[in-house]
């Protein structure tokens, strides 16, 4: 029975999240900018998604180009902790979803969705320098990981790549940027 | 079905589809065997049509693959990802066997169409000095066959599949019947340009594409279409862009009405008839239901790859060939060899900052080999070649896994940067009789069959190649104009494993002499007169040029000779 209920998810998983993407149903906490996830994902809880979404959102944030919450990375995440992820991965992203509450509870007396923004961002700014200066720790190897698949789903996502052609027509390799940016626009080489 | 046919074909991939297709289209009714599983072209498990975000995992590979230990010998590898999984086979479930210290590569694809939905498509003819090799230094099998008897097939063969190239007017790499070919880059170009000015003998040339960029009137009647520039390839070509047997061979055999194909079911031995002294079938091992059955034939085609094709000669024990049908020679198995890298080097190329690439080119530049004398004082013999590649400027990348995170690096990521020009050496191994396939005397696959055992390694004159070809492709790349030149040398102590470039060649070589060879000119044993090898066993040596279509030009020209023979019936 269970076995039914993992491939449905699974199912799920690939087909809403993969292929459509839907964005998680959040609300926003104004007075510290925060989306708070309303539901349980698939793998993840409402509270580890709702921190795992300031993470990725903090590190790809939105300029004038998409961020990681426009391109729904961490609900692509989510679905594919089912059909991607190993068990040590499963290991490091929990431990690192953890790790981080603790440095928030350690540094600010108080749940990292209760901080503001600026302390949040500090708290991640700080913990990738770290995590990319001393790379032997638990913790180190963890966070380096989630950024990892964080950015690698955030730059194989349609909001990241306006850009991409999926059929060019041909190639050429000796065009001024105006003349790129024409066939660009047009979708084809023609 | 039928039982009993003209030819039996074994193997679907690029030789078993040439010689379908020759049989089929002379008149004669054909059944190829395949072991792996049957696919559509423009079926499901085409991936072509999806764009990143399309693809599942977004193209990551599962990571209990690794847990699990399984596609070990490919895993990490840049072509095995999420999108192409279905056209490689697991080791784990298929395995080898090789000396421990000595690991071998043996990269498989076991579906219809076998290594050729997901081939490299550089189609490079061998030139005169690759076939007069053997002879002049003596290592190997002295090759029974010339340039001259091969070019009207390469011809023929380059007709059918359509090959993108350049005419470049050189003797170490001859021209062919070609469509019009791919672009250079703007920082190409300069390279190449430069290097005209200080050569004579090296040159960076467009690499020659089976990939269509003119379709004939035959390719469009196969449902094939012009290559769009995807260079998606391995993952099935929905527009038939790139030859395989699905796109282009195995259609035109079943348009025939002479095919029957069979998928799922792994030869077992060919079957020696002790009174004939022919083969008069083979017996199969059905993958699903382990049972076996025998499909009787006039002629019998191995094309199952080089190293399974060793593998079904030497399980096909009789009276007469207690080691193997049609060795005699006691050399089935020998002389196994591979290309093999062992210098990557790369280097910016200024002077074309305002320049830009569109498209995904499907075929890299090439440097042909330069080296077929022994000059200049070099220890060794032979040569080697450059696979090349700028065909797009390289980016700035990420910081997915460096510090960095916020506005100003995205903002600053996947910008585009310097055009960046990348060479990756490709040497010509000596066929060394000792590096050689056996059955292994005790471990058997699922089916029974026994575990293939290759030992075969590198040996001093591939070492110094590899010493000598880091210090010439350094100076090609300060010639062509390069700055910041990086060079990876492998250490001479650490092991390349054979198969690595998926062009294993050798193990029944074609050779005049009946004692030392197994195959005479026409890829036909010399034991057993309607049996033929035309995949990489037969190659007497491996030159340094992607093989495929010498292996598919020597297939259509044994076709050739056998189908006149069985329509004499003197065969």
């Amino acid at each position: 029975m269970s076995e039914i209920k993992i491939s449905r998810r699974v199912l799920i998983g690939s087909m809403a999240y993969l292929v459509t993407a839907c964005a998680l149903p959040t609300s926003e906490i104004k007075s510290i900018q925060l989306q708070k996830v309303k539901l349980d994902g698939q793998y993840f809880n409402a509270q580890q998604l709702t921190l795992l979404t300031d993470v990725a959102e903090i590190m790809i944030p939105k300029t004038n180009t998409p961020g990681a919450t426009d391109a729904n990375v961490i609900a692509v995440l989510d679905a594919m902790m089912l059909t991607w992820a190993g068990k040590k991965t499963k290991q490091q992203f929990n431990f690192c979803i953890n790790q981080i509450s603790q440095i928030a509870k350690n540094t600010f007396s108080a749940y990292y969705t209760e901080i503001t923004l600026s302390d949040r961002r500090a708290l991640i700014e700080q913990l990738d320098a770290n995590s990319f200066a001393q790379t032997d720790t638990e913790l180190s190897a963890s966070y380096r990981k989630l950024k990892k698949i964080i950015f690698h789903i955030f730059y194989t996502s349609e909001e990241a790549n306006p850009d991409f052609i999926l059929v060019p027509g041909g190639y050429k390799g000796s065009l001024t940027k105006t003349e790129l940016d024409e066939i660009n626009k047009r979708g084809y080489l023609g | 079905m039928s039982q009993v046919y003209d030819v039996i074909v074994v193997g679907s991939g690029i030789t078993g589809g040439w010689a379908a297709k020759e049989f089929c289209e002379k008149g004669f009714k054909t059944l190829v065997i395949e072991r792996g599983r049957n696919v559509e072209h423009r079926g499901s498990e085409y991936t072509d049509m999806q764009a990143p975000w399309e693809i599942q995992n977004r193209n990551l590979l599962e990571e209990s693959l690794e847990e699990e230990d399984r596609y070990s010998n490919i895993r990490g590898k840049g072509y095995f990802k999420k999108a192409t999984q279905q056209f490689f086979t697991d080791d784990k479930e298929h395995p080898i066997s090789y000396p421990e210290d000595k690991p071998f590569k043996w990269v498989r694809s076991y579906q219809l169409g076998g290594r050729s939905v997901t081939w490299g498509r550089q189609v490079l003819r061998w030139g005169p000095k690759d076939f007069e090799a053997n002879a002049k230094d003596g290592h190997g099998v002295p090759w029974p066959i010339g340039y001259d008897d091969l070019a009207p097939w390469y011809d023929y063969v380059e007709s059918f599949i359509g090959v993108s190239a350049n005419k470049d007017g050189l003797d170490v790499l001859p021209d062919g019947v070609f469509q019009k070919p791919w672009e250079m880059s703007a920082a190409e170009k300069v390279i190449s340009q430069n290097l005209k000015k200080k050569y004579t003998d090296r040159h960076l040339i467009i690499g020659r594409a089976a990939n269509i960029t003119e379709p004939t009137q035959e390719q469009m009647e196969l449902g094939r279409g012009k290559c769009q520039a995807r260079s998606y390839c391995k993952r099935g070509c929905s527009f038939g862009g790139y030859f395989s047997s699905l796109s282009a061979t195995l259609p035109a055999a079943k348009r025939t009405g002479n095919l029957d194909l069979v998928t799922d079911a792994i030869v077992y031995s060919v079957d020696y008839d002790e009174t004939t002294g022919k083969a008069k079938g083979v017996t199969v091992i059905d993958t699903n239901t382990k049972e076996k059955r025998s499909y009787q034939a006039r002629v019998v085609f191995l094309c199952a790859s080089a190293l399974a094709s060793i593998q079904i000669l030497l399980n096909s024990k009789s009276k007469t060939f207690p080691n193997g049908i049609a060795n005699s020679s006691g050399t089935v198995g020998h002389y196994i060899m591979d290309h093999f890298t062992g210098v990557i080097a790369n280097g910016d190329v200024p002077g074309v900052e305002d320049k830009y690439g569109y498209g995904r080119r499907p075929i890299a530049t090439y440097i042909p080999n330069y080296r077929h004398e022994q000059k200049d004082g070099v220890d060794f013999i032979r040569g080697y070649g450059y696979q090349a590649t700028a065909q797009q400027r390289s980016n700035t990348g990420t910081h997915a896994q460096k510090i960095g995170i916020g506005a100003e690096v995205k903002d600053n990521s996947n910008q585009p940067s310097n055009w960046r020009f990348l060479a990756l050496m490709y040497g010509e191994m000596l066929p060394y009789f000792e590096n050689h396939a056996r059955l292994h005397p005790t471990k058997k696959d699922q089916w029974g069959i026994p575990l293939l055992h290759i030992d075969a390694e590198l040996k001093q004159n591939e070492r110094n190649m590899i010493k000598q070809a880091s210090v010439d492709i350094k100076e090609i790349l300060e010639v062509g104009g390069c700055q910041d030149i990086k060079i990876n040398e492998t250490p001479e102590d650490q092991h390349i494993q054979i198969g690595d470039r998926i062009h294993e060649m050798g193990g029944a070589c074609m050779g005049d002499d009946p004692k030392v060879s197994v195959l005479n000119k026409w890829s036909q044993s010399h034991d057993v007169p309607n049996l033929f090898v035309t995949d990489g066993a037969c190659m007497s040596s491996c030159a340094t040029q992607n093989p495929s279509l010498t292996y598919m030009a020597i297939t259509a020209r044994a076709a050739d000779y056998a189908a006149k023979l069985l329509a004499s019936n003197t065969l």
